[in-house]
């Protein structure tokens, strides 16, 4: 026995120098790489002009933190969880809510809204992520059709479909995140590799959809969702930042000496120039992507902001907060 | 890393192993046609083109009439 125990604890060790090995010898080849900043190749554009943005809508209703939201693709509507267990579907064009569920569990951390605009996927502090279809019906009972399709061993942190409502994906605390079939509830692929909780996922928007970003603990992080080809993260430590896929490498960090509350959430605009932040200290910052610099700091929130995201055709961006409320921006 | 096991450690490894056959371009490669990739879709951006921002739709024309 103790015999084994050491063989088991060389092999352990012999590992762990060779992963710290092959660790040292990526950064030299991502070192090799990097033979130019991104704001030398950024020094000829010309820089943004003023910039005016204002809360377009405000949608109250939920009772506690809003979570998380997402837009559906009819560029309208959105659904949207918060702290209190309830998700709200909404038309976000004339701040009415078309339907509302309670889910068993509080902190609802993760939703979704299926690419057909016909039904919606949540989850939380249930270890789950279940699917709603939505009717025409608004009195119709949503609870009674819920489908649970997702399984994991600690809580549901954030889920997508896919480019159809046929499959989703989740990510969650348990470290893994796993590709499920929506309408057996079958696990289709389970993915590890992170050694922490998985806070975030978002897919490459290409149209076969095969790839995606998972980021952990501090770092949420948003796909550069126009080419695919780029991604960034909003962290505890203020900073925003750009990750170049083709270099495999941080390209750009977007920070100031006077932000100095976290980042929760980023998003894109339609181009990529834009960068939204939403911050814990409830602003949300706008940045220049290729200059480098902020270009607006838009107030409203009264809490922090949990959630960005850009409407599918760019004319707007929705953010959430834990003043319970979610706010149109254009 | 120190609380992983032996199976996780071995995939740990496994994963580096895989990246680092990772084929990468040089930044003077990828940045310049990130950059522009960005400057053609700008004209598309709704927040960027003063056009396109008139028509956004949720943005109200004033109401008030000047009589």
């Amino acid at each position: 026995m103790a015999c084994q125990g050491l063989a088991k604890g060389e092999t352990i060790h012999t590992l762990k120098v060779e992963s710290e090995s092959l660790k040292a010898k990526l950064e030299e080849e991502r070192g090799k790489l990097h033979d130019v900043e991104l704001h030398q190749v950024a020094e000829k554009i010309e820089a943004l002009g003023q910039f005016v943005m204002k809360t377009r809508r405000t949608l109250k209703g939920h009772g506690n933190k809003v979570l998380c939201m997402d837009w559906c693709r009819d560029k309208r509507r959105i659904v949207s969880s918060s702290q209190d267990g309830k998700v709200i579907v909404w038309d976000a064009y004339t701040t009415n809510k078309e339907h509302a569920v309670t889910m068993p569990c509080t902190w609802v951390m993760a939703c979704a809204y299926a690419p057909s605009g016909c039904a919606v996927a949540c989850g939380g502090l249930d270890n789950k992520c279940s699917v709603y279809p939505l009717s025409l019906d608004k009195n119709e009972n949503l609870a009674a059709k819920k489908k649970s399709v997702a399984m994991h061993t600690n809580y549901l942190s954030s889920c997508s479909f896919t480019n159809s409502d046929m499959q989703i994906l989740t990510s969650s605390g348990d470290g893994t995140c796993a590709l499920w079939d929506v309408e057996s509830g079958q696990l289709l692929q389970s993915f590890h590799g992170h050694s922490a909780d998985v806070l975030s996922l978002d897919l490459a928007p290409s149209e076969t959809g095969n790839t995606f970003v998972s980021g952990v603990r501090s770092s949420k992080l948003h796909l550069y969702y126009p080419c695919g080809d780029a991604f960034a993260t909003g962290s505890d430590d203020a900073t925003c930042r750009l990750y170049d896929l083709r270099a495999d490498r941080e390209v750009a960090i977007y920070s100031k000496d006077s932000i100095i509350f976290g980042a929760s959430s980023v998003d894109f605009s339609l181009s990529g120039r834009l960068l939204f932040a939403g911050h814990n200290d409830y602003t949300i910052n706008v940045w220049d992507v290729l200059k480098g610099t902020r270009v607006a700091i838009l107030f409203g929130h009264e809490n922090r902001v949990s959630t960005v995201r850009v409407s599918p055709d760019g004319t707007a961006f929705c953010s959430g907060s834990w003043d319970n409320t979610l706010r149109i921006w254009a | 890393m120190d609380e992983l096991d032996e199976t996780q450690l071995k995939n740990h490894v496994d994963s580096l192993k895989q990246q680092l056959q990772f084929n990468r371009e040089k930044t003077s490669v990828s940045l310049p046609e990130l950059t522009k990739w960005i400057e053609e879709k700008m004209n598309e951006d709704p927040f960027l083109n003063p056009d396109i921002l008139k028509d956004n739709p949720w943005v109200e024309s004033s109401k008030c009439v000047i009589i």
